[in-house]
């Protein structure tokens, strides 16, 4: 049956080569001709697939991400980003929704995931694998660890409880003493003509943050989009990006 | 926008040229290699000039002309509501203001600690207000004496109105270390 | 059982703790020739044996179960957003043994002139994507979904009260994984702490290959040849940063006192706190004259200390400790690395004064918002 339905014209027109791939060279054309595959070489150095040696901590950081799209996406569909409503959509979340362990999934999801992106930097390290030629796939890394922190960081604040204000108050409040950005940051002052001060708290680095001169609903949605929107994009481009390069600059590492 | 008008002008008119092709522009109608570099580089400019204004308003769309928050100034009742040598927490939840008055008037502390922005808490057996975030103390007057706040709370402008009324406007704020609570008003005497 | 508990909270003592830290750390993660031989004068490899890996989980599993008994840890590691901690130190443990089991297991390979895993004769060495790497990643995410999926059903998400501006938690706690950054801002001004060594630790991480840009010890396990960069890394990553994650998590209690792990949070619990700038320090306590009006002249002393820090000493090393960097490195090279490790020891030495002379600032501006 599964035989005949492989012969099918429908089949073959999603998978080419047809049947399981069997011959080293059926096994070679999955991989060239799958798009999600392609991520991967053809062939792999044999120590690039054994745990012991890769921790697998890339993989699932990627895996991970892709468990906090959906679940982010889903989340969305009942989350409102003001903070009238902010509060009491999370209870409901829990209480009003079947299956409501989404936010879990989000939220726990996010913590593995941090650990995951150190676990996976502190095995490139330990292997010398941030050494010439990857020096730049090494550089986009940290930015992606930056970023995976940032997003968290953002979607700290969405419950909007005393948890999350009081995190976002200590954090963005360090924005406030930016040096020359932040007004109660060295070197604003210096940032004046005359008595006309250029850096206030209606025009620093804090109020880009937070949408005003007080944590409120501005903040809310200022984080709301950061989180949702802007941070994924700009992580997804770097992410594009470290992917290529580990291609590009020759694969897993391998001794000299 | 300028260097794109110079360069529409320029075209039209050969008599206006960039500098660096006035040497040969009489005699050479056709591009030359020299000419043509410049052009190159009054090109570039205008597209350097035209990026970085794109990316200066961006910014600037983050900061909002209008701000819909509270109104930062109210009335807070007459200078004899207030007991001398207490600290009032009326105004601590909706204005985010302490009221202090002492023998000789009366003065508004911020209730934003100066190291992150946490709300201290006024202990009224140890006369101090401490922050529960990193441990901050300050004294009744607003002095830092512990923990990390790299300086005193701040004050607000506060004057009587006509009426008799004290009135404090927070959108004006004093710093002890720079010497502002000297001003007339950062403290009101009564 | 209470004095034990009473042993493990007076350890817990920041001083303490970090001070048997660092002596014993780079003895385990010897730093140089020297103290490698002393690292294998005192056997202290046998830490990376398998026998001692599964002491020391059974050791830290034991000290966890032992500590659930006691109400105040309880309530400390079982608290929702708390317990990745407790996951990362049993990662972090497991890994860190696992990375040093095989650099010191390839290094007496190649020392015998054997091969290791790792070298591979191209291409006859390699597989194939498809199945070999295939069924390893299918294997791994259903694992890890699996485990998620236990994890969301088994602990609800903390939600706490809803926000009200005005009145602060305490302790006010960053999430967790920025609680080593809270710990810096107790010793540093927020423009320190919040804004520049954060942005340095990016750059610092980014520098690293541009620094050692050897190509020995790239894509396999090693120790031997690479002391300097893993004992370096080892610190910022092991010490500076997850220790203060933890210290942040578990020792910090209300009003960011510290607190033993099995000490009752007691809000009351009276610190004295006062803390003193360095320019407090020389005219008034030493000096005996007063603050002088002049703010240059008040701070010079602080501000030439710092100038000797980052000016005088990085030659100075350069011409000592560190000649051997500083000839394979290049004088550019060598004043990046140098003043990036400088500004990181800036943490733990601003943690010894305050601990030891409640030092608070080395300069101290506030007029301009400028302290350090």
């Amino acid at each position: 049956m599964l035989e005949k339905f492989r012969e099918t014209q429908f089949y073959k027109s999603i998978f080419r080569g047809g049947g399981v791939p069997k011959s080293r060279r059926q096994r070679m054309m999955v991989v060239l001709n799958s798009v999600f595959l392609h991520l991967h070489p053809v062939r792999l150095p044999k120590h690039a697939v054994k745990l012991k040696f890769t921790w697998c901590m890339g993989g699932l950081s990627f895996f991970i991400f892709l468990i906090l799209t959906i679940s982010g996406i889903l989340l969305m569909f009942y989350y409102r980003p003001t903070i009238e409503y902010a509060y009491t959509d999370i209870i409901d979340l829990a209480e009003q929704v079947p299956f409501g362990i989404m936010r879990e999934v989000h939220r726990w999801g996010a913590h593995a995931m941090v650990i995951t992106v150190w676990l996976h930097m502190f095995r490139v390290f330990m292997t010398g694998s941030y050494k010439p030629p990857r020096e730049f796939n090494w550089a986009v890394g940290v930015i992606l660890l930056l970023l995976t922190l940032l997003l968290s960081f953002t979607g700290y604040l969405l419950p909007w409880d005393q948890l999350a204000i009081w995190a976002i108050t200590v954090g963005s409040n360090m924005a406030r003493a930016t040096p020359f950005f932040g007004h109660e940051g060295p070197g604003a002052a210096l940032l004046a003509i005359g008595d006309i001060n250029f850096i206030t708290m209606g025009s620093d680095a804090r109020f880009a943050l937070i949408g005003g001169r007080f944590m409120g609903e501005a903040a809310l949605l200022r984080f709301y989009v950061l989180h949702c929107i802007g941070l994924p994009f700009i992580i997804m481009i770097f992410m594009a990006v470290h992917f290529w390069r580990i291609r590009k600059d020759g694969g897993i590492s391998t001794p000299v | 926008m300028t260097d794109l008008e110079i360069k529409k002008s320029a075209t039209k008119d050969p008599g206006r040229r960039p500098p660096a092709a006035l040497g040969k522009a009489d005699s050479v109608d056709q591009i030359t290699r020299r000419s043509f570099f410049s052009w190159l580089s009054i090109g570039w400019l205008a597209f350097i000039a035209a990026t970085g204004g794109f990316f200066t308003m961006m910014l600037r769309f983050f900061f909002p002309n209008v701000l819909f928050e509270p109104v930062q100034t109210f009335r807070a009742g007459f200078p004899e509501d207030y007991t001398i040598g207490e600290v009032d927490l009326r105004w601590k939840d909706k204005y985010g203001v302490w009221i202090v008055r002492n023998e000789e008037g009366i003065y508004a502390l911020s209730t934003t600690c100066t190291h992150l922005g946490c709300t201290p808490n006024w202990l009224i057996s140890e006369q101090k207000f401490k922050c529960p975030c990193h441990g901050s103390g300050f004294f009744k007057t607003g002095i830092n004496f512990e923990g990390p706040a790299p300086r005193p709370l701040e004050r607000y402008k506060i004057i009587l109105a006509d009426d008799g009324q004290v009135i404090v406007d927070k959108t004006k704020k004093f710093q002890q270390e720079k010497g502002q609570w000297g001003d007339p008003e950062a403290f009101m005497k009564v | 059982m209470e004095s034990f508990k009473h042993i493990i909270d007076t350890i817990s003592n920041p001083t303490i703790l970090f001070t048997s830290t660092l002596i014993i750390f780079f003895f385990i993660f010897p730093i140089n020739d020297w103290f490698d031989k002393w690292n294998r004068r005192l056997k202290l490899y046998v830490l990376w044996s398998k026998k001692s890996m599964l002491l020391a989980a059974i050791l830290m599993a034991a000290f966890f179960l032992f500590g659930l008994t006691d109400p105040d840890f309880r309530s400390i590691v079982l608290k929702p957003d708390n317990v990745p901690i407790s996951g990362l130190i049993f990662l972090v443990y497991f890994f860190t043994w696992l990375s040093m089991h095989q650099a010191y297991e390839n290094d007496a390979r190649l020392e015998r002139g054997e091969s290791i895993d790792e070298r591979y004769e191209a291409p006859n060495d390699k597989v194939l994507v498809w199945p070999d790497l295939v069924y390893i990643e299918f294997i791994s995410l259903i694992l890890c979904s699996a485990f998620l999926l236990v994890w969301s059903i088994g602990l609800q998400a903390p939600i706490e009260e809803p926000a009200n501006p005005t009145e602060s938690p305490n302790p006010a706690k960053a999430p967790w994984y920025f609680l080593g950054l809270q710990e810096m801002l107790v010793y540093f001004d927020p423009w320190m702490a919040g804004v520049v060594l954060p942005s340095l630790i990016i750059v610092g991480l980014i520098a690293i290959p541009y620094i050692d840009n050897e190509p020995a010890g790239s894509g396999y396990y090693s120790f031997k040849n690479r002391k300097l960069s893993i004992a370096l890394f080892m610190f910022g990553w092991l010490v500076l940063w997850d220790m203060l994650i933890i210290v942040g998590t578990v020792l910090r209690g209300p009003n960011w006192n510290f607190f033993g792990p099995f000490e009752y949070w007691d809000i009351h619990k009276l610190e004295a706190l006062t803390n003193i700038n360095l320019s407090e320090f020389i005219y008034i306590k030493w000096m005996n004259t007063g603050l002088p009006n002049n703010i240059l002249l008040r701070e010079i002393w602080g501000i030439f200390l710092l100038l000797g820090y980052f000016l005088i000493l990085p030659p100075l090393l350069a011409r000592t400790m560190c000649k051997k960097i500083y000839e394979r490195l290049g004088s550019f090279k060598y004043s990046i690395f140098i003043v990036l490790i400088l500004i990181a020891l800036t943490l733990p030495i601003k943690m010894y004064l305050r601990w030891m002379f409640n030092m608070k600032y080395i300069i101290s501006i506030p007029e301009y918002f400028f302290n350090f």
